[in-house]
């Protein structure tokens, strides 16, 4: 009997490589035939599979703060029964999605579900570029949709409210043809090996993530740990409170004490506070894990409903996505901190610059220090958390904006000292050459990422317009000629610094 | 006269000689340090003599890179941009893993300069001012100015000035080399290229003095993109030859699927620690324009190859979930596979074989095969469900090259090589539903062989990033790399009459849809000049007939014929499996 059950594992695993490499096909199709810079250059989204009760089987693995968001989108679709041919869209933060400018698409395949989710260039706000510095209910950030069944008229009908509704569509497309892709590459599957077995094997995907992930948690110490971080805004500070409680191979997360969910938009949906969370689990637990919803399985977030980082209607949530789900992901790992050994903090931040008008929209994040690890130096120039979008080229941004890039260097000496050293953010300076809406939206201006066990913090990050400094979250008009320099925050340090590595 | 192909690999030199009466002579030798002393010593074995010519691949420039033996190489960009190497495209290097580092940049930081100078979009906005260039000290500089490959003339000045000031460095500018927008991907091809400029060179000087020695025509050098450059171009720009070897493998496969009536076909080449996966359509390796080597990034036309860290010698373990997981740690040659006896504990895909009774119990060059080791290694494992997890992982890469590249895998013949391919290659054809496998009756030099029929090539890449409408000078011949106005990635299209409407239909057939109202861009235009090799036809074989499953022992590999397969050689030597 042994022998049997290894041979049908067997048979299910080779049947799960054939899932991930669809899920990583659709994700090259979605990349290759889109339009706008932020999805074809810096690759700003995500494909899944899942499976009939919405469990993710499988992702390409672009973006993590998609990771555990994705589900919820599932959940929402599902919930309205598609039928087999059906395709849904929705970017409601509220009812499946994280926030509007992210749309996401939903269809069924012979085994259940694909999405494919896209950061779009802009969703119809009054602002350019859809992430502006002072919204403050959801309906200033764009247009909000709602689950709903997308047909040539739907998807006409959408796009005419937002920017260049010709890049819209065509990115769009270039979801559907994913989406697409999804369903043909399953039908084969199934003809090939039969329903029962893929389906089966989907279920083994789940529980094999799952038995990993067990495995690592229960490697944990046991028992309850504290900590809390906060997040810039005008009037102060908000604070974040996580409690993590280890109990063998299972652990919670509890949020309780978070601030109340804010009248700017910091505020984010709890699929985005899972997605942070799940990635701290796994990037402390058992990295090369398989993106399956098993490997959350062993994992239970809480969060105050009403609060920051479980917010209801109508709140704003633009920024919820890109710089509080960066905060939760450094809360949550200082409450590992007081558990094990971590990281120094990274820069904390996405640093999210949109430029445009009614003619272009320019959205780019900029990496910055990694925070150094207990047996490494931190990269530099990189994303840290949540995100790890690519950079825009300067060639490919000339070419398709009226944005003339002055300068892109490292911001040498901003990671802290430390026996190991945190990574250098970077420096990116950006000249309009038309009149223009800016918006940024940044963390870390304040309160520099901190050192660990005794290692120095970052530089905090600066922005700056013809050289005078701007707050960290700022939505405003510039000339042309007009400067924007971002100085991205250093990484903190990790071990005394006047100690030799070891 | 003879032609003679030299293959050096990391362990192995190969050589096969084709002589005047349709004789291939073919030998293996170990690979020894210095390079041209195994070319030479290769050449030898198989009596080559009175050539007509010498072709070569070789791991000089990889192994360079890899090991980072290259030059002291500087770097000069643009004023503001000098740390491009450094900034990379900001993404991490494992998504989970948050200090796992990237590749170091082959130019450290203090070696990187910029220049006062700026070109846009549409020509220049700053003018040059060569005087802000510091003095450098460097064995090799790599230069790579802002939108270059639109108007080069202040690279080309810069490139100059460095050559007069530094008249014994190895000087690249971008537009010589990756003439294609994205500054990243165009320095790092460039800084490839002069940091292993002197290097590559001194060998191939030295190859070259060597074999006039020895009376030999002075070598060709095989090329990423599958033919063959003269020795003074591969000297000039060694990052053409990075993919040496494995694109003489997919030569070599080409050579043998079209003498066995394929145009279309899959080159699998297993060896002990690796697997490279190729296609080949029409009779030609498919070529891509980027990849990484050794982790960097390369913009320069190779053969589209797909590499696996799993083969023959791959250690298998089980995880903490309990599954079967396959490399990418390896025996490699020592202590090998524990059926070797030379001391591996530890069970690998070879100890699998062996145990399924599909090698036999001494190996064509006289090594016994220990079954108690290889199945005390394996201990509670099932060796045939490691052998699906390789197999899962082979298959995946084939279906990458062929199905994700818009292939039917079922018109495709699967040519199998290397020490393991041969002992896969059946249960890879059922699960691709491949029809035919065909087999080299040398499967270890598959490579040397091909490296025998190569053509000459010398790739030109034109930039254009204009809209198609307004382009009048097309050439007659090559290939068009094209997208819709606002894409950022092209796809190829052979250039000919309509080729809008040639661009609309491989759109609709890769994504789905195609917009004809939009407009197209043309990107850049490839064209080879190509000399064609020598024709020849692979010498007889032994007449055979095995039904599976059954092994056919073969010159440096063994073949499993799977049951439900038949094995039949007739005709030349090459070993034609197909389906009872």
């Amino acid at each position: 009997m042994a022998e049997r059950d290894q041979t049908v594992k067997i048979e299910l695993q080779v049947l799960g490589s054939s899932l991930r490499s669809i899920a990583e096909e659709m994700g090259a199709v979605l990349i290759r035939a889109s339009f706008s810079a932020n999805i074809k250059e810096r690759r700003d989204c995500s494909t899944a599979l899942f499976d009939e009760r919405g469990r993710m089987i499988a992702q390409a693995e672009h973006i993590p703060v998609h990771l555990g968001a994705l589900p919820d989108a599932v959940a929402a679709v599902r919930a309205r029964e598609p039928g087999p041919d059906d395709m849904f869209i929705l970017n409601d933060p509220y009812a499946g999605g994280t926030h509007l400018p992210d749309i996401t698409l939903v269809s069924r395949t012979a085994v259940g579900f694909a999405a494919t989710r896209a950061h779009h260039a802009d969703v119809g706000a009054a602002e350019p570029g859809s992430l502006p510095a002072g919204s403050c209910r959801l309906d200033e950030e764009g247009v909000v949709i709602p689950p709903t069944r997308l047909d040539e008229a739907t998807l006409d009908a959408l796009t005419a409210r937002m920017r260049n509704p010709d890049e819209r569509r065509g990115d769009l497309r270039a979801q559907l043809a994913a989406n697409r892709l999804a369903s043909r590459r399953l039908e084969e599957l199934c003809a090939r090996r039969g329903r029962e077995l893929v389906a089966a094997a989907t279920e083994e995907l789940h529980s094999y993530a799952e038995r990993r992930i067990r495995a690592a948690i229960a490697e944990l110490p046991d028992g309850r740990f504290e900590a809390s971080d906060v997040l810039e805004v005008g009037e102060g500070d908000l604070e974040l409170r996580a409690a993590l409680t280890i109990d063998g191979d299972e652990l919670e997360l509890d949020f309780a004490g978070t601030a109340p969910q804010h009248q700017g938009n910091l505020n984010c949906p709890l699929a985005v506070t899972r997605s942070a969370c799940y990635f701290v689990v796994r990037c402390l637990t058992d990295p090369d894990t398989p993106a399956s919803g098993g490997a959350f399985a062993p994992v239970t977030v809480r969060a105050p409903e009403g609060s920051l980082v479980n917010a209801r209607p109508p709140a704003a949530v633009a920024a919820g996505n890109v710089e509080t789900s960066s905060r939760v992901a450094d809360v949550v790992f200082l409450a590992f901190g007081e558990a094990i050994d971590i990281p120094a903090q990274g820069q904390g931040t996405m640093n999210n610059v949109t430029l445009g008008n009614d003619r272009f929209t320019y959205y780019e994040t900029i990496g910055g220090g990694q925070g150094a690890c207990p047996d490494s130096d931190g990269p530099s120039a990189v994303h840290v958390a949540m995100s790890n979008t690519l950079s825009t080229p300067t060639e490919a941004l000339e070419l398709a904006y009226p944005i003339r890039v002055e300068r892109h260097e490292l911001r040498l000496g901003s990671g802290g000292a430390g026996r190991h050293r945190g990574g250098d953010g970077v420096a990116r300076e950006l000249r309009a050459l038309e009149l223009c809406r800016l918006s940024i939206l940044s963390e870390r201006r304040r309160h520099a990422p901190q050192g660990r066990s005794r290692g120095k913090p970052g530089a905090p990050g600066r922005n700056l317009l013809n050289g005078e400094e701007l707050p960290a979250k700022v939505t405003r008009d510039i000339q042309p000629g007009d400067v924007v320099r971002i100085e991205s925050p250093g990484g903190g340090g990790y071990g005394s610094p006047g100690l030799p590595a070891s | 006269m003879a032609i003679l192909g030299v293959d050096v690999g990391g362990t192995f030199t190969d050589a096969v000689l084709l002589t005047d009466e349709n004789e291939l002579r073919t030998a293996k030798i170990p690979t020894a340090r210095r390079q041209e002393e195994s070319v030479l010593a290769a050449a030898a074995a198989v009596e080559a003599v009175e050539l007509e010519r010498f072709a070569h691949g070789t791991t000089v420039a990889t192994n360079a890179l890899l090991e980072r033996k290259g030059a002291r190489t500087a770097f000069v960009g643009t004023d503001g941009f000098e740390q491009v190497l450094h900034l990379r495209r900001q993404n991490r290097a494992e998504l989970y893993q948050l200090c796992a580092e990237h590749p170091e940049p082959l130019v450290p930081l203090d070696r990187c300069f910029g220049v006062r100078e700026r070109v846009g979009p549409d020509g220049v906005i700053a003018p040059l001012e060569l005087d802000s260039l510091p003095e450098l000290d460097a064995e090799a500089v790599a230069v790579c100015l802002l939108f270059s490959f639109r108007d080069l003339d202040h690279e080309r000045a810069v490139a100059a000035e460095l050559r007069r000031r530094l008249p014994k460095a190895r000087v690249v500018a971008s537009h010589e080399i990756s003439p294609e927008f994205r500054e990243y991907e165009r320095a790092s091809t460039t800084a490839i290229d002069a940091y292993l400029g002197p290097v590559v060179a001194s060998y191939l000087r030295a190859l070259g003095e060597r074999v006039a020695a020895a009376g030999l025509p002075k070598p060709l050098v095989m090329r990423s993109s599958g033919g063959v450059a003269s020795l003074e171009e591969a000297a000039a720009h060694p990052a053409v030859a990075l993919l040496s070897g494995p694109a003489a493998g997919t030569v070599g496969a080409a050579l043998l699927a079209r003498s066995a009536g394929f145009e279309n076909a899959i080159s699998f080449d297993m060896g002990g620690t690796s697997t490279d996966v190729s296609l080949i359509v029409g009779g030609r390796a498919e070529l891509g324009a980027e990849r990484e080597v050794a982790g960097l990034p390369l913009r320069l036309p190779a053969v589209d190859l797909h590499t696996v860290g799993a083969g023959g010698g791959s250690i298998v373990w089980l995880d903490s979930g309990g599954a079967i997981r396959v490399g990418p740690e390896s025996a490699g040659a020592d202590p090998g596979p524990a059926c070797y006896g030379r001391g591996g504990t530890r069970p690998t895909v070879t100890d699998a074989n062996l145990l399924l009774g599909r090698l036999p119990a001494i190996l064509a060059g006289g090594v016994e095969l220990d079954g108690e080791a290889a199945a005390s290694a394996f201990g509670g494992i099932d060796p045939a469900a490691a052998l699906e997890v390789v197999n899962a992982e082979m298959l995946r890469a084939l279906r990458v090259v062929s199905v994700e590249r818009g292939h039917d895998p079922r018109e495709f013949a699967l040519v199998a090589f290397g020490g393991a391919g041969p002992l896969h290659a059946c249960a890879l054809a059922d699960e691709l539903e491949i029809g035919t496998v065909l087999v080299p009756a040398a499967a270890g030099v598959l490579s040397a062989l091909g490296l025998v029929a190569s053509e000459e090539r010398r790739d030109r890449v034109v930039p254009y990033v204009r809209p198609l409408a307004e382009v009048e000078d097309l050439p007659a011949e090559g290939e068009a790399d094209l997208r819709y106005a606002g894409q950022s990635f092209e796809l190829t299209v052979p250039i000919q009459r309509d080729l809008a409407e040639a661009f609309h239909g491989a759109h609709e057939e890769r994504y789905g849809y195609a917009d004809r109202t939009r407009e197209l861009e043309l990107v850049s235009v490839r064209t080879a000049e190509t000399r064609l090799g020598p024709v020849f036809d692979l010498p007889p074989g032994e007449p055979l007939h095995v039904e599976g499953p059954a092994t056919v022992e073969l010159d440096g590999a063994t073949c499993f014929v799977a049951p439900g397969w038949v094995g039949d050689r007739d005709g030349d030597s090459t070993l034609v499996l197909t389906r009872a």
